[in-house]
């Protein structure tokens, strides 16, 4: 089934606008399609799952807020050219884990910010941009407060015109100790027009921390296509399935219902295909 | 089944095979040796079809048809298996789903039907028996963190998952402590039939004491110039090459 | 350990800048500020050809149509351009440098106290030394003995009278004065400098070496430098720089250009130590300067710098890789302590085919300073088989200093593999304890530490300047541990 079939048929809540809070433990996740603006919060201790799906064009700003030991699971998938603006606020103890996965000329921007002891967030992203698409994806995560970690991988794969661009920040205030930051950046372009930027920052104030930051700018693996090929793939088809390994660990991560994962995971095939 | 004629090969402007002669029937089972540099790899990886290298003259047919002008894919779609020397890591495609895309391939090549999951799947636990690799691996990422010795295995596993007619093993004993290359050596025999053929690489005499090939040939400056049965093996193993060498002024 | 870093850093102000002295040298000055007449003044000061007067002009006038760069992890204070004095030079000095007897004694007095002697009998051997002071070259050292190989090594005064040709052709073309706002202040009001041109095929038998000193008040240093590496030479290029200690922040905007024709290779080290300012962050040197270089054919560029010295700091000595198979290296060790700041970095620009670069930079960061490292590895479309390592890691002593990573890859080539690696860490109160259980002061092991981990940048400076570099590092870090 086809993302936009779902939706049609979706038997889930669907929240467009406003607010939300989560108060206790919900077996369903919440999912908004195509919101505006979204405000939603996760109580103390609550363990929350948010689906945001953009399928149009359109702007969206979403702010999500963890109480103290909340815990999120966020999804958030773009499937058209989305000006998008997610904030996110943790308290102490919380736990935010995001998957992206942006397909085409989405511009999205995320701010992460880690305000109390002990917050954890990791982020999964990847883009794909194919013809003369442009993607933005902008990624600030802000330790201001001691002993919190973070972790972001973000992929990207650009073809024919298309432009990637990933833009990192990680911000260690002064005083925020025991800052454990990770943030990596890794790339593939595909066919001479296309372009890769990628601007992996670190801004740091404290001294007792653990950064570092990667990125790599690279191109299909000749050598494993060569080695498929003589088990027999045809090279369309080994460079597809490289590709999908490349992106294939993030879209692992994507934990909400099947139904979901599935069709999210077709889409990206179908993209792929495009390259 | 494979027949190189005065086979010419280089990379770049820099000529590598220097006219090799070979035959390989159905039932065979023949080692290359040779000293480091002396085209041994490059001779399997230009049979395989690797566009690397540049064939400047000579012809090599297998099952007479004449694959040097076909693609790498159609070679090994025909049943001609190469076993690297390096096998490449491929993250995040699983070795269970690259086998079933390289088997379905084959299947279709041949005009056979695709086989079902659970027909592939009994045919993955039967063929990782052969080589002892644990069921985990196939799993895991193609090569992606296996040892030395499991990826030389595995190696010999998806030759046994794809049958080859023809298959031309690459160094498969470099690297291998003495278990993994029983292991690997005691496949290579169990998968050796009247009907395929198999062409062993090596520079060690001793993966010889468990394949005991019918043709020893020693490759030398891009040319095969020395044609022997076991014995030869064991007298280089001894004496090294320099005998031959020596004897053989260009 | 708070107690310990505050010890630390105290001791770390105890590592006295030993060139902070100022010498009693009889100076000409120009009048104070900037206008047309002013360098129509520095032109007519040096008799230069009209060309270089009319650059000079196009270069003023532009540089009044631009605003100052603000881009910069810098926090620097309003600069007045109109209360600098753009030339200042020792008066004894002839226009033509002669022998040593025509020098000043005080001058000489002054280098030799700086370490480097002008007597070419007592210089080190294998380095000849062009000894620019304020505004002008003073003396340039073993001149004769590289002439017989063709080897030109003059002040660039000379150089416009000697070889304008060479100058003419080869001045502004890497950085024009259109580059920046700095590129175009030098290029308007540039005093001196060094000239170096390396013929075809001639390895240059010693080291090249400018050793740049401001000693005069309220000016400004504003020296140009040109290398030009002909097809197939090699030369080796080391540059110095100290100033006075004085309340006052003054200005030093540099140019260098560097061409390396096909098959060239040039490397090109600086040790800057320029005065820092004290710890209350109050003078120092503005260190503003551009560095470029072009590669050719086959060519190959190595910037290797040490930067202990200014308060401020920007600068990013780069690379254009535009002849195919050339090859461009940046090796950097930035240390900022007290209120120091610095933002610098390379540029690794491939154009040509299978160019390749790699970046190593080293960030110290101790006191109350701010640490960038700024990056940009472009690949343009027709640059196959670009590729770029970087490593860039950050060092941090004391919880009151900042430590920052800026890097930019842009690809446009799908051949293209680039890597970027960044990481930051401070030194471990493990190996502290360790060193001083084996004996070690503190002090000592924090300037073992560091050495280490800045060996491998150490390691690509010529050997005289190493140990100096090594123990620059030692003295000015002495101490500062988190």
């Amino acid at each position: 089934m086809r993302v936009s079939e779902l939706i049609e048929n979706c038997a889930l809540h669907n929240f467009s606008g406003g607010d939300i809070v989560a108060n206790s433990d919900a077996a369903q996740p919440l999912v908004s399609v195509n919101p505006s603006t979204l405000k939603v919060r996760v109580a103390e201790g609550v363990k929350a799952q948010l689906v945001l799906l953009h399928t149009k064009p359109t702007q969206a700003s979403v702010e999500v807020d963890l109480a103290e030991g909340a815990s999120l699971s966020l999804s958030d998938f773009y499937l058209a050219g989305t000006f998008a603006e997610v904030k996110v606020s943790q308290s102490s103890s919380s736990e935010c884990r995001m998957v992206v996965v942006q397909l085409g000329d989405a511009n999205v921007l995320y701010d992460i910010a880690l305000n109390g002891r002990g917050a954890e967030s990791s982020l999964n992203g990847v883009f794909v941009g194919t013809d003369s698409e442009h993607s933005v994806f902008d990624l600030t995560t802000r330790h201001n407060v001691s002993d919190c970690r973070s972790e972001s991988l973000v992929k990207g794969v650009v073809s024919g015109r298309a432009t990637g661009e990933f833009r990192g920040m990680v911000y260690v205030a002064q005083d925020a100790q025991r800052t454990d930051a990770r943030q990596t950046s890794r790339n593939v372009e595909i066919g001479n027009m296309a372009h890769i930027i990628t601007k992996p920052q670190l801004e740091i104030y404290a001294d007792d921390v653990k950064c570092s930051h990667g990125a790599t700018v690279g191109q299909i693996d000749d050598d494993a296509i060569l080695y498929m090929r003589q088990r027999g793939l045809s090279e369309q088809t080994a460079r597809r399935v490289l590709l999908e390994g490349f992106v294939g660990d993030v879209l692992q991560r994507c934990d909400v219902c099947d139904e979901l994962c599935t069709a999210l995971a077709a889409e990206v095939e179908s993209k792929l295909e495009r390259l | 089944m494979l027949k190189v004629k005065n086979l010419h090969a280089s990379v770049g402007d820099k000529e590598i095979l220097r006219g090799i002669n070979l035959e390989v029937k159905a039932g065979e089972v023949h080692a290359i040796m040779g000293p480091n540099g002396s085209g041994k790899s490059t001779l399997a990886s230009v049979l395989a079809g690797n566009e690397k290298f540049t064939v400047t003259a000579g012809e090599a047919t297998f099952e007479g048809k004449n694959i040097l002008e076909m693609s790498i894919e159609d070679r090994a779609r025909m049943g001609l298996f190469l076993g690297f020397q390096y096998p490449v890591e491929i993250p995040g495609v699983s070795m269970a789903n690259f086998m079933k895309m390289a088997v379905a391939e084959q299947r279709k090549f041949r005009g056979e039907e695709p086989l079902s999951t659970s027909e592939f799947l009994r045919l993955m636990r039967e063929k990782s028996a052969v080589v002892e690799l644990d069921a985990k691996l196939t799993s895991r990422s193609v090569t992606e963190g296996f040892s030395g010795g499991e990826k030389k295995k595995n190696e010999i596993f998806q030759m046994a998952m794809l049958d080859p007619k023809l298959a031309i093993l690459d160094e498969t004993d470099s690297g291998l402590d003495i278990d993994a290359l029983r292991i690997v050596a005691t496949g290579v025999t169990k998968l050796h039939t009247p009907q395929n053929a198999t062409v062993v690489i090596t520079h060690y005499q001793r993966l010889l004491d468990y394949i005991v090939p019918d043709f020893d040939h020693v490759l030398y400056k891009g040319r095969i110039i020395y044609t022997g049965d076991q014995s030869l093996a064991l007298k280089l193993e001894k004496e090294g090459y320099d005998w031959l060498i020596n004897d053989y002024k260009e | 350990m708070k107690e310990k870093d505050n010890d630390i850093i105290e001791q770390l102000d105890g590592g006295e800048y030993k060139y902070g002295f100022t010498s009693d040298i009889e100076t000409e000055y120009i009048r104070r500020g900037l206008d047309e007449g002013v360098v129509r003044l520095i032109s007519q000061k040096k008799g230069e050809p009209e060309w270089l007067l009319e650059l000079r002009l196009k270069a003023f006038r532009h540089w009044q149509t631009m605003e100052l760069p603000t881009w910069a992890h810098l926090n620097i204070p309003e600069i007045d351009f109109q209360d600098i004095i753009y030339y200042a030079a020792p008066k004894k000095q002839q226009p033509k440098a002669g022998t040593v007897e025509d020098i000043d004694p005080e001058l000489k007095r002054t280098f030799d106290k700086l370490g480097i002697p002008l007597e070419e009998q007592l210089a080190l051997s294998g380095v000849a030394v062009d000894a620019v002071m304020d505004s002008t070259s003073v003396k340039t050292t073993f001149k004769e003995t590289l002439a017989e190989k063709g080897i030109i090594f003059c002040s660039m005064s000379e150089a416009v009278r000697d070889y304008p040709e060479l100058v003419r052709k080869y001045l502004g073309s890497v950085v024009s004065y259109a580059d920046n706002f700095y590129s175009a202040l030098n290029t308007a009001v540039f005093s001196d400098g060094s000239f170096c041109y390396i013929p075809k095929g001639v390895r240059c038998p010693m080291e090249l070496s400018t050793y740049f000193r401001i000693n005069a008040a309220g000016t400004g240093q504003f020296e140009r430098t040109l290398i030009v590496a002909d097809e197939g030479s090699y030369v080796s290029y080391l540059e110095g720089c100290t100033a006075p200690r004085r309340d006052e922040n003054q200005l030093h905007a540099a140019v260098v250009e560097i061409v390396v024709l096909r098959d060239a290779e040039v490397k090109y080290s600086t040790v800057q130590n320029w005065y820092p300012g004290d710890k209350d962050g109050k003078g120092g040197i503005y260190n503003f300067v551009t560095k470029r270089g072009v590669c050719h054919e086959n060519a190959r560029l190595s910037w290797t710098q040490v930067e202990t010295g200014s308060a401020i700091t920007w600068k990013y000595p780069s690379c254009v890789l535009m002849g195919d198979n050339s090859v461009g290296e940046f090796y950097s060790v930035a240390m900022t302590n007290n209120y120091q700041q610095a933002d610098t970095g390379t540029k690794m620009i491939h154009i040509g085919r299978n160019t390749r670069s790699r970046i190593v930079s080293k960030g110290i960061s101790a006191g109350r300073s701010e640490n960038s490292y700024r990056g940009m590895v472009k690949v343009a479309k027709g640059a196959d088989n670009a590729r770029n390592y970087s490593q860039c890691d950050s060092l941090l002593i004391g919880d009151r200093c900042g430590a920052h990573t800026f890097p930019v890859i842009d690809s446009r080539n799908s051949s293209a593999v680039l890597e970027h690696e960044a990481t930051t860490s401070k030194i471990s109160e493990e190996q502290l304890f360790y060193c001083n259980q084996r004996g070690l002061s503190t002090e000592d092991a924090v300037g073992l530490i560091v050495n280490g981990y800045a060996k491998e940048v150490l390691n690509k400076l010529p050997m005289e300047f190493a140990v100096e570099a090594q123990k620059l590092l030692a003295i000015s870090l002495e101490g500062s541990v988190g």
